[in-house]
């Protein structure tokens, strides 16, 4: 089962409340058969601009992620029922992966464009769409074909 | 040979003032010498290694190995244009490809997460210090 990481956006509510959402979410994730990782809060802050779901207005929110594993065949339904629930602004799922190991090839970039590896293989497609031309320095005094 | 020699205690002169890098150099020197003392003409051409070669260059985020992460906001809005909200080009951040990618994922990932806002810079971000000019949209190069 691949992780998954659920960020989520409630909307300003009490901390009881507060409680009982994340405890419904976090269900809903265990009914389907998924392992949670790690709870993590945000802490409630003002929105960078105001937003309308559910038919109210929402200026501020409480900011929540959740680190899961679960089946892929199950994140749409997941999707689906926290976009139903009205406490829940946003909800946003994503692959959890690991920083890549990669070396730096800005010093790569900057060669000048004949030297790049990627402007070489762009002169090499151009090359090879080129159609055959009639050379005319192949030896023979006249054009052998109709004009 | 004696040349060589004279330019190996030259630069050895020249470390004790400067310091380690050329300190580096004249070790390489020294040990390729050492290689290519086998041949018997001392007259010939020796085979070394430039020892001139600069350290190939490193995008600033490559440098102090920091992976872009959409909850790192504070990092992210530095690559954002405080008037319109939109994310510089690499001709201006002067990241690498990957390091480029990375950070326009990751500002899309919180904009979306509402943890930052896409029409304009964060207002409690708006006096950071300034990682590069985009005044001056151009890559630095040699030509």
């Amino acid at each position: 089962m691949p992780t998954y990481e659920l960020a989520l956006v409630f909307r300003q509510l009490p901390r009881t409340e507060l409680i009982s959402v994340i405890k419904r979410t976090a269900e809903a994730i265990l009914d389907k058969g998924g392992i949670i990782r790690k709870l993590e809060n945000l802490g409630t802050r003002a929105l960078p601009h105001k937003l309308s779901e559910h038919g109210v207005v929402h200026r501020t929110g409480t900011h929540f992620t959740i680190a899961f594993d679960s089946a892929p065949t199950q994140i749409s339904d997941l999707k689906e029922e926290f976009g139903r629930d009205i406490d829940i602004v946003r909800r946003y799922v994503f692959k959890v992966e690991e920083p890549l190991d990669h070396k730096c090839t800005l010093h790569e970039e900057l060669l000048p464009p004949a030297y790049r590896k990627d402007v070489q293989e762009l002169i090499d497609i151009a090359k090879r769409k080129q159609k055959p031309k009639y050379n005319y320095n192949s030896g023979l005094d006249y054009y052998p074909f109709q004009k | 040979m004696l040349k060589i020699s004279k330019i190996i205690t030259q630069n050895v002169t020249v470390a004790n003032l400067t310091g380690k890098r050329h300190m580096l150099t004249s070790a390489r020197l020294l040990a390729n010498v050492e290689s290519s003392s086998g041949n018997s003409n001392p007259d010939e051409p020796i085979d070394i290694t430039n020892p001139f070669q600069k350290d190939p260059q490193q995008c600033i985020l490559c440098k102090h190995n920091i992976h872009p992460h959409y909850k790192n906001v504070k990092l992210l809005s530095q690559f954002q244009s405080p008037y319109t909200g939109r994310i510089y080009g690499r001709h201006i951040t002067g990241l690498c490809k990957q390091k480029q990618e990375d950070v326009e994922k990751a500002i899309l990932r919180a904009q979306q997460f509402l943890l930052m806002p896409g029409y304009h810079k964060d207002l409690d971000f708006l006096q950071d210090p300034k990682l590069f000019d985009p005044e001056k949209p151009v890559r630095p190069h040699k030509y």
